[in-house]
């Protein structure tokens, strides 16, 4: 009888843990892992041109998300036309991608925990004229490409664009496995 | 007959030029705003906030989950007769900046598929 009652217990809490850990969301079976969301990238000794634009950092967003004021420890990951995308260290466990286009006059950014780099990216949507969608995105060490609508692009500096995105959602991945990131309708 | 002669001296010339460059440089400001039209709430799956009281020449929009973001977001404006501009869907806390180009509402969204606390979404102009 006392065997029993203590196995019951010991299923039970088992099976309480899995339901908790599965609500705090580290689960995660389902979720394809590249890499431990390290981004090498800023490891790489300072150039002058990892400097922010004066504007970003006039930007609420930035004393509200960026680790440091002057955005300290940015790094240039691309330049592609007059598209500039950056990383930049954030508060707390986030990373910030910040993408500036100073012959549209444009900005933006968007800062996540870094746990996401391990089952997708960072990224950021613009809707164009077309209806499209320009994807610029971040994604952790182990991602060597990014790919949609049949295109594939690879993965430079930790970063990617994908110019003409239609549908739901785009992939990135390594040789070994493929990760799918949904944009939504 | 009373004649006047106004005399100027290239002191006061200096003091009128700088006067009218800053009245000039205070113009834009002066119709310049901002605000947060979203406040400390949870957000639905894509459940929308909006500023809708007054159309503005807008130049930025953000929302802001807080410290520990990681969620689909999503911000955007709108004019009066319907035409969607500025729309960026991001991962995360998300802010787009731009020209003045359209007199628009903002709108903000949460697109994960759970709620979530939003601490706010804030528009300027």
């Amino acid at each position: 009888m006392k065997k029993t009652i203590f196995f019951t217990c010991v299923i039970a809490s088992v099976a309480i843990g899995a339901a908790v850990l599965s609500q705090l969301g580290l689960g995660g079976g389902e979720r394809t892992v590249i890499g431990n969301g390290s981004v090498s990238v800023l490891g790489r000794v300072a150039r002058a041109t990892d400097r922010l634009p004066p504007s970003v950092l006039s930007y609420p967003f930035a004393a509200r998300n960026f680790a440091s004021k002057d955005g300290a420890g940015a790094r240039l990951l691309k330049t592609q036309d007059s598209l500039q995308l950056y990383a930049v260290p954030g508060k707390g466990g986030m990373l910030c991608l910040v993408e500036v286009d100073e012959l549209a006059g444009t900005a933006g950014g968007a800062c996540a925990d870094r746990a996401v780099l391990r089952t997708g990216s960072i990224y950021m949507a613009d809707r164009q004229e077309d209806g499209s969608r320009q994807v610029v995105g971040l994604v952790g060490d182990g991602h060597t490409f990014a790919e949609a609508n049949g295109k594939r692009t690879r993965v430079e500096n930790n970063a990617f664009v994908l110019p003409h995105v239609e549908g739901t959602g785009f992939t990135v991945g390594s040789p070994e496995a493929t990760q799918t990131v949904d944009l939504g309708d | 007959m009373v004649h006047v002669q106004l005399k100027f001296n290239g002191r006061c010339a200096l003091g009128a030029t700088l006067a009218v460059v800053l009245a000039l440089s205070l113009v834009p400001a002066a119709g310049a705003g901002a605000y947060i039209y979203w406040w400390q709430r949870n957000m639905a799956p894509d459940q929308v906030g909006r500023d809708t009281l007054t159309p503005h020449n807008h130049s930025y929009n953000e929302l802001y989950f807080g410290p520990n973001a990681g969620w689909l977001s999503q911000v955007w404006e709108v004019t009066p007769a319907g035409y969607r501009h500025f729309d960026k869907r991001c991962v995360g806390n998300c802010f787009n900046a731009h020209p003045r180009y359209f007199s628009t509402y903002s709108y903000c969204a949460n697109r994960d598929g759970r709620v979530h606390f939003v601490y706010d979404c804030m528009d300027e102009w």
